[in-house]
């Protein structure tokens, strides 16, 4: 049983009297446990792709089931309870809450959960899922007070506060250096490898592409290619672009 | 189902991020809230004042007085129609009023009035005309040269102190004091052929609480234990003391005889209002107070003249009266029909009295109970309109000061939704419902006016507490009104607080996302 079945999926915008459109008409499977990247051009039509599955937004047409459930016409507040269980979002701005500390902006998804958690349960599963980042020293500091990695390690244990089937990440990594971006490559595919967690990622690199188990190409709208890939290893290309550094300082 | 405290400590802390803006709008408010609560505290006070005010003026007094002039009136009356050579009354009531028989001719009175005269049912036993209670006398009246029975009062002189104890239970009435009146002569120890001819009043201790207008510069009134007592003691109006012991004496403790038995004084009476000096023959200060048991047990009286009594509020007065009314017919065994051995006056009757002709002012008294309820009709007619015009005055306050904060509040959150649209759409993204995120912005409205309504209230306790103290304002603030305004301010800031929160709950996620 795929994660994620579209069928046919379409989205349009209306502007005036011109109709974009963004997705016409793509059909894919992804298995629980895939590491799918999604690459493009920039227009081509991944974020809108990524709102759809991530139930942000609904198809102008075709069909999306998410578990084996239709989600294409559910209201709002039936999207929300969907978004909050069952899918952690990763984005490219990290878009923690400011002036608010790591382990409060971990509890946040945790504050609509239904039914209401218990104040000591969110701090304590908030608390949990920092440490898995290996961020529990740090559960008290503000956005400000951290680097932009620890920043997406932040986000990262926001979006499996709530242990969700899947996660979506939208250019990621698109904020961060190489080495922070390998970094978070690298806690994506143990999130894969130990915990079977399918993650579908969007980014215009082909490098950070190549961490994928499966890379999707988008153009205009449509899916014109999809191979599996053998993923590029974070942990040992950490140490390659670590080792020249470490020599240069001495180490 | 919601987290409420977690959305509380939420919106705390969103406000608390913006401690400018919250400070100002939290400010405005409590400008709005001050405002309501200070008017609100100014109106209760003058609504007050004006009671007491009303009060003061005696409207709240009734006043029974043994006899019926009103039934002797009408004997005269009746005299003069038929032409009875009786001499003329109106060289004793008015001695020098030049009214004679021009205007005393049932010709010219007009319609009304001679009905309101003759209104009075039946022929009664002539009355001695002296006893007129609208008559002023510069010496004894008949019944006081005579006695109750020789001056002809015979069963009309029924007043007892046990009557006054029975008007005592009756709901809303305040006070009792039951009264004996004579003119006397006063003198000192060693002066005795130089004595001063006075009024003297028989009563009982709360006689002060009745005449708001005494103030004691030396000593005190009459207490109950001397009342009770039949003690030889005595409070002395100011023209008397300044008479007998010379202006700015204290008299207290000196002893002055009547009736050739010593008193001591124990105090002195003066005025508290420069509108009313004491004067030489007025009835109040011109005057000494002794015990009415005193004057009881000293003549072997058993009758009083009058029983004074004060209701709690302006409004219970014609009731109060009538229920007296009621009360000494049944306990004087006066069968319906028959005219009562006694009157009831309220004061505003009299006061209106005073200020009518003579022929108006017997009017007055032939048709009294009517009179009295158009009295305390318009008396309270116009302390309702003040009360309305004052309550429309506060309403126009409280509404404009109260949207002003509400405006403030408004203000705050909408710039607050547009700098939080990143947020909001964040917040939605993992799993805030549309309800959820308009909670917490209602929420934040809501803090943000109850906090105005604290300080507000403080602020207006402060406000009108100064305006008491510094500008002899009356305020009265209840612990009523401040709850009722926090709560107000809740509730405007909830009203404000919704179009920015449906704003923030309408957006979409992804434009709130991509917001910058
Ligand atoms: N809300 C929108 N209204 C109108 N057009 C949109 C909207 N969102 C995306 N588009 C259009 O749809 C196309 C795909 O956009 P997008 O999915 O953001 O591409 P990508 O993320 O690959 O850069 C673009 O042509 C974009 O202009
Ligand atoms: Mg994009």
């Amino acid at each position: 049983m795929p994660v994620i079945s579209l069928q046919n999926l379409k989205k349009s915008y209306k502007l005036g009297d011109n109709t974009v459109h963004a997705l016409r008409g793509a059909s894919l499977d992804i298995e629980a446990g895939e590491f799918v990247t999604i690459t493009g051009p920039s227009g081509s039509g991944k974020s809108t792709l990524m709102h759809i599955l991530g139930c942000l937004d609904r198809p102008t047409d075709g069909k999306y089931l998410l578990n084996d459930r239709d989600v294409s016409n559910l209201s709002r507040d039936e999207l929300a309870a969907i978004r909050n269980k069952q899918i952690g979002f990763v984005f490219q701005g990290f878009n923690l809450l400011p002036r608010t500390t790591a382990v409060e902006n971990v509890e946040v998804p945790l504050l609509y959960s239904r039914p209401a958690m218990p104040a000591i349960e969110r701090r304590k599963l908030a608390l949990a899922a920092l440490k898995s980042m290996g961020l529990e020293e740090r559960a008290h500091h503000h956005p400000s007070q951290l680097s932009g990695g620890q920043q997406q390690r932040v986000a990262i244990a926001r979006a499996l506060v709530n242990q969700p089937s899947l996660i979506l990440a939208d250019e990621p990594t698109g904020n961060l250096d190489t080495k922070t971006s390998i970094e978070v490559m690298r806690i994506l595919q143990e999130l894969r490898e130990r915990r079977a967690i399918t993650i579908v990622l969007i980014t215009h690199e082909p490098d950070i592409a190549a961490y994928g188990t499966r890379i999707i190409s988008v153009r205009d709208g449509a899916i014109v290619s999809d191979k599996p890939n053998d993923p590029t290893p974070a942990l040992e290309h950490v140490a390659e672009v670590e080792a020249p550094r470490m020599a240069a300082n001495g180490i | 189902m919601i987290p409420l405290r977690q959305f509380l400590q939420l919106a705390l802390q969103a406000l608390l991020r913006n401690r400018m803006q919250t400070g100002l709008a939290v400010l405005g408010m409590a400008v709005g809230v001050g405002a309501l609560v200070t008017s609100v505290a100014l109106g209760r006070g003058a609504q007050d004042a004006i009671a007491d005010q009303l009060r003061a003026a005696g409207a709240n007094v009734i006043v029974v007085t043994a006899g019926n002039y009103m039934a002797a009136h009408k004997v005269i009356k009746d005299d003069i129609v038929e032409g009875r050579a009786d001499p003329n009354p109106l060289d004793l009531l008015f001695p020098n009023s030049g009214l004679r028989k021009v205007s005393w001719h049932p010709a010219s009175l007009s319609g009304g009035l001679l009905q309101a005269v003759g209104g009075a049912q039946g022929r009664l036993q002539k009355v001695h005309f002296e006893d007129d209670p609208f008559a002023k006398h510069d010496h004894p009246t008949a019944a006081q040269r005579l006695g109750d029975a020789m001056a002809g009062l015979g069963s009309a002189a029924t007043l007892t102190r046990e009557d006054a104890a029975a008007i005592r239970k009756i709901p809303g009435v305040q006070y009792v004091v039951s009264g004996v009146h004579n003119n006397s002569r006063v003198f000192i120890a060693g002066h005795r052929d130089e004595k001063w001819f006075t009024r003297m009043h028989g009563t009982e201790a709360d006689l002060p609480e009745i005449r708001t207008g005494w103030v004691f510069p030396h000593g005190r009134f009459l207490n109950p234990n001397e009342v009770e007592g039949k003690e030889q003691v005595m409070a002395l109006g100011q023209i008397v003391s300044d008479h007998l012991f010379g202006p700015k004496v204290n008299p207290v403790g000196k002893i002055v005889f009547l009736w050739n038995q010593p008193f001591k004084v124990v105090g002195l009476i003066g005025s508290r209002s420069w509108a009313q000096q004491p004067a030489v023959g007025d009835d109040e200060f011109d005057a000494v107070y002794v015990p009415v048991t005193t004057v009881n047990h000293l003549l072997d009286l058993s009758k009083l003249n009058n029983i004074t009594i004060t209701t709690k509020s302006v409004g219970q007065t014609t009731q109060v009266a009538k229920e007296i009314g009621d009360l000494l017919r049944k306990r004087h065994k006066i069968a319906d029909g028959m005219p009562a051995d006694f009157t009831v006056k309220t004061q505003a009757e009299q006061v209106i009295g005073k200020g009518l002709s003579p022929e108006l002012a017997y009017a007055v008294g032939g048709n009294a109970k009517s009179m009295d309820q158009l009295t305390i009709a318009k008396l309270s007619g116009s302390l309702e309109r003040a009360n309305r015009t004052m309550l429309g005055l506060l309403a126009g306050v409280a509404t404009v000061s109260l949207l002003v904060g509400g405006i403030g509040v408004m203000n705050l959150l909408l710039l607050s939704v547009t700098q939080r649209t990143r947020e909001v759409g964040l917040r939605m993204a993992v799993g805030a419902r549309r309800s959820d995120v308009a909670v917490q912005f209602v929420l934040e409205a809501m803090l943000l006016s109850v906090a105005g309504g604290l300080v507000g209230v403080l602020a207006g306790v402060l406000a009108s507490g100064s305006l008491e103290r510094f500008f002899k304002w009356s305020a009265d603030i209840s612990s009523m009104s401040a709850v009722m305004a926090v709560v107000v301010a809740a509730v405007i800031g909830m009203v404000f607080g919704v179009y920015p929160a449906r704003r923030a709950a309408q957006l979409d996620p992804i434009e709130a996302l991509r917001h910058e």
